[in-house]
């Protein structure tokens, strides 16, 4: 474990390849159509799966009529209960790295938990004859007469939420319920978030491969290492006996980061059949099995004197969870940092509802309990006739109360200036429907992003190669995001070699292991780790400088430095790759493993935001629509800013997507009947509105060297509640049920 | 309680150690075989002569037989616009055609967009365009859109103002969200191959 020097006061290095627009380095293979997604291939003797999945939601499966679909041209084998693999279910745990996204092992036993559980696995020679098969097979179920799909039909509206309370979630200092009672101004609302899909464009796909007793397969997967762990715990098998390869994902927002059944399967009937089976799921199966953002209920109570000065906050959350796999989405968890607030109560509490298991979607909790917060200060604003902005500059939070620290970097306050001054904010008129443009009445509405900024261990190594490239792997994922490239400008501006000369290899669970590609951690993890890499090779490389006879013979290792890719001391300097190639030395390559340390204990970490929208109001034919997005974040130094633009302006749209369009429907049977990309509406480029993000980049050296904290989940938060909050300042109708649909504006 | 398995002919139920001769058998369980018909695709100015079931769908025999995977599957229903290709020039979700009525015609992937517009050496201005502007993340729904995108800048009833555009590009979906790079892109790219029309 290498040591890394953390200063806030330290000066600003002069960086030439960080902060620099850096096109994607894999970008060439992704449009010519030569990126490798898991099913992109199809190896030697390959066969298909085929999942076919229960049509109850709740009862027991009975029996299976087979003959009909193993008499199907093709049919190779049907796996399911009676003749499944005895296997070990994954310890699941997050901390050991092997949590996966259902723990139930596939036909474990007979109960069905929801509807699209998988009662059995067809394999066959090609895609066309599994697909044929699946239908044939015929299921004979034992139905409950009860069963809860919907967290919403035990809710009064009113009062406690329904559920069990979850004991370790709640949280609170001071004394909230004394300061709410004493309270002159008081608010007390309940808020929904339905349920959202992550709906990604790549289904979840295996290829399972064995080699005698090894097993390659081909996933994709926000965290190989997890699935690598997960699976070697499920077969008995030594960690090197399985990697898990995941070069290229369509993305995943969360519903990748663990893996599902499916995987197991595949692997399963791969080592039964002799042969490699491939499995993609359909778009279908997708809503039904691979996670989702639990619906979840809130209450927010407020107390408040008359200058806005926040003095209690409830936050009591709820979400949806199921007997395949608990989530506990901790939707008040964030409330207890958000605001200055010295009496604050958070709590979340759980339903059992008979669907697949919920899981992280991007910014999971904390873009629901956002929206109920962010809109319920709004509220809060109308109700003290104070300006939603001055609310929150009245109440910005020095310092983290709920854990009585500081933070390492907060720039909220320039976030809201900055992001105020781009929209234009000071021509808001509070007055529900006052501003009109033609046929369209504007709203104005604005909220506060924030996320918490981490990082975790991670290894990473890297190789000097004698023809003057530069190796760097690591045992992540570029979900889309950009870590290729981020990972190869680190290297450069530690080596002065060029983006172009250096070959990042990720994806690869044989890899040094890295961290999960989700919670906006991977940047802050990963390039310290690379850097520290660097450091070590060059050690090595100035062994092979200075020894006896070497072109920098007899320098002492400190005058030494990498620049440009030559090892520089005085006026003496070699070529790295000319150094390799007199020696003989293919390549000289370092390793190092990077973790936090104490600065957690020491500082709060928390990234910023403020996003500011206008939404258009059309009565004369019932039209919404977001016009205009104007958002600000303090994420720390940014990388690369032609992919971090991109990322937060695509959180904006999947905010869009949650605050205007986003929900599954389930049907009283428990099926989710809007699965599939026709009914379960997503934001298309016509939807689009005019979006205009500026990072603001102060780097946060107390997280890691360069100062990065991440970007994938801020984008996100805030953008539901500030189009409430807009539809609000438009209509003078408060929707406190996201999505905002056109039948909840008619009927409000 | 364990199912019961009805009519099951005991074939695939294997314990362990049951499973030896698996390796050996000769192909399905049933030896059934499905009817098959011989077509000849020609995809990317190559001839393809291949074994097909009438009801297998142009973009499985471009992944699954022609290891063109440049095409992508989203949703196999005509939804996302992930496996958009072209035929005869036109684009086309390959995910609703039945391969077997392709004969005779021209069908375009990404893998050979470039040179089918005339770009033997590089790349398409439309794929030049989508890298200069980050027009993707993940990259999956890309070639899609790059081969939408394409077939909409030669299209003389679409105008290349930003409405029309984005009305034009919203039968393929980006789930990544990087729709205002995309038609940043697309703007760019339909300047460079129609000047200032």
């Amino acid at each position: 474990m290498t040591t890394e020097t953390r200063n806030p006061q330290r000066q600003d290095e002069t960086l030439n390849s960080i902060g620099i627009k850096k096109p994607r380095i894999d970008g060439i293979l992704k449009l010519t159509g030569g990126a490798d997604y898991a099913a992109d291939r199809n190896l030697p003797n390959q066969t298909y799966g085929y999942p076919v999945t229960s049509t109850i939601a709740s009862g027991e499966l009975t029996g299976l009529d087979l003959e009909e679909a193993l008499n199907m041209p093709g049919v190779l084998d049907i796996f399911h209960h009676d003749n499944f693999d005895r296997l070990s279910r994954s310890p699941n745990d997050f901390a050991a790295e092997n949590k996966v996204g259902e723990p139930r092992l596939p036909f474990e036993d007979n109960t069905i938990y929801y509807q699209g559980q998988y009662i059995a696995f067809v394999v066959a020679d090609t895609f066309e004859h599994a697909r044929a098969a699946s239908r044939k097979v015929r299921a004979h179920y034992r139905k409950n007469d009860e069963q809860l799909t919907d967290i919403a039909t035990l809710d009064s509206g009113e009062g406690e939420l329904p559920g069990e309370d979850v004991p370790g979630d709640a949280s609170s200092i001071g004394d909230a319920d004394t300061a709410y009672a004493g309270a002159a101004v008081k608010l007390d609302q309940r808020y929904s978030i339905a349920q959202e899909n992550h709906s990604v464009m790549e289904m979840h796909a295996s290829v399972a491969h064995w080699e005698n007793d090894r097993l390659t397969i081909y996933e994709s997967s926000q965290g190989v290492v997890f699935q690598r762990n997960a699976l070697s715990n499920i077969f008995g098998m030594p960690l090197e006996k399985v990697t898990v390869i995941s070069h290229f994902i369509g993305s995943g927002f969360g519903s990748k980061l663990f893996m599902w059944p499916h995987a197991v399967m595949t692997a399963v009937a791969a080592r039964r059949l002799g042969r490699p089976v491939k499995t993609v799921l359909t778009r279908q199966q997708e809503y039904l099995n691979t996670g989702y953002r639990p619906k979840s209920l809130q209450r927010v109570r407020i107390g408040a004197d008359q200058s806005g000065k926040l003095l209690s906050l409830h936050h009591d959350g709820c979400n949806e969870t199921s007997p395949a796999g608990l989530h506990d989405d901790t939707v008040s968890a964030s409330s207890m940092k958000m605001y200055h607030c010295e009496n604050v109560s958070a709590t979340n509490h759980l339903v059992t509802v008979n669907k697949c298991a919920p899981t992280s979607m991007r910014a999971p909790g904390e873009a629901s309990g956002n929206f109920a917060l962010e809109t319920a200060l709004d509220e809060l604003a109308i109700q003290l006739e104070m300006d939603p902005l001055e609310l929150r500059r009245r109440n910005f939070a020095e310092t983290d109360l709920s854990v009585q620290l500081p933070w390492s970097s907060n720039h909220l306050k320039e976030c809201w200036d900055n992001a105020a001054s781009r929209f234009g904010w000071d021509k808001r008129n509070p007055t529900p429907g006052a501003m009109k443009d033609g046929d369209e009445i504007v709203g104005y509405g604005m909220a506060t992003q924030s996320w918490e900024a981490m990082r975790q261990h991670c290894g990473a190594r890297v190789g000097f190669r004698d023809d003057g490239t530069l190796l760097v792997a690591c045992g992540t994922q570029d979900i889309g995001t950009g870590t290729y490239t981020i990972a190869a400008q680190t290297a450069s501006e530690r080596t002065g070699i060029p983006v172009e000369m250096i070959d990042v290899r990720l994806g690869d669970s044989s890899l040094p292991a890295g961290p999960l590609s989700g919670g906006s951690m991977a940047t802050a993890t990963v390039l310290p780790a690379v850097s520290a890499a660097v450091r070590e090779a060059v050690e090595k490389l100035k062994e092979l400088a200075t020894a006896e006879g070497g072109p920098l013979e007899n320098a002492e290792s400190d005058s030494i430095e990498i620049k440009d890719g030559r090892l520089v001391s005085g006026d003496r300097s070699i070529e790295v790759a000319e150094l390799l190639r007199q020696n003989r030395v293919g390549m000289i390559d370092g390793e190092a493993h990077t973790a936090p340390g104490d600065e957690k204990n020491q500082y709060s970490f928390r990234s910023w935001g403020a996003v500011f929208v206008e939404v258009r109001w059309d009565p004369g034919i019932s039209r919404l629509r977001v016009a205009r997005v104007v958002s600000t974040i303090d994420a720390g130094r940014i990388i690369n800013p032609l992919t971090a633009r991109n990322q937060i302006e695509g959180g904006i749209v999947m905010g869009l997507g949650m605050a205007m369009f986003e929900e599954t429907e389930y049907d009283p049977h428990g099926y989710p009947y809007n699965n599939n990309l026709a009914d379960y509406i997503v934001p298309v480029n016509a939807d689009m509105p005019q979006v205009e993000v500026e990072l603001l980049n102060h780097p946060d050296y107390l997280l890691n060297e360069f100062g990065a904290r991440g970007l994938g989940e801020i984008g996100l938060t805030g953008v539901a509640a500030a189009v409430s909050n807009a539809v609000y300042n438009a209509t003078g109708k408060r929707i406190r049920d996201m999505p905002v649909s056109i039948e909840k504006l008619l009927s409000a | 309680m364990a199912p019961v398995i009805r009519h099951s002919t005991g074939v695939g139920f294997c314990t362990p150690g049951a499973q030896a001769d698996i390796a050996e058998r000769p192909s399905a369980v049933s030896g059934k075989t499905s009817e098959t018909r011989r077509i000849t695709l020609t995809v990317n100015g190559q001839q393809h002569d291949l074994q097909v079931t009438p009801n297998a769908i142009l973009l499985d025999v471009l992944r699954e037989q022609l290891n063109l995977f440049g095409t992508k599957k989203g949703c196999d229903h005509g939804q996302c616009g992930a496996c958009t290709v072209h035929v005869n020039g036109q684009s086309v979700n390959s995910c609703l055609l039945l391969a077997c009525m392709q004969e005779g015609v021209d069908i375009v992937t990404i893998e050979g967009l470039a040179e089918s517009a005339g770009f033997e050496q590089g790349h398409h201005p439309v794929q030049e365009a989508f890298l200069e502007h980050d027009a993707y993340q993940c990259g999956y729904c890309t070639a899609g859109q790059m081969m939408t995108a394409s077939a909409v800048i030669n299209d003389d009833t679409i105008d290349g103002d930003e409405v029309s555009l984005r009305e034009a590009l919203s039968g393929n979906i980006c789930r990544c969200g990087a729709y205002k790079n995309i038609l940043d892109a697309v703007q760019s790219a339909r300047g460079k191959m129609r000047g200032g029309q």
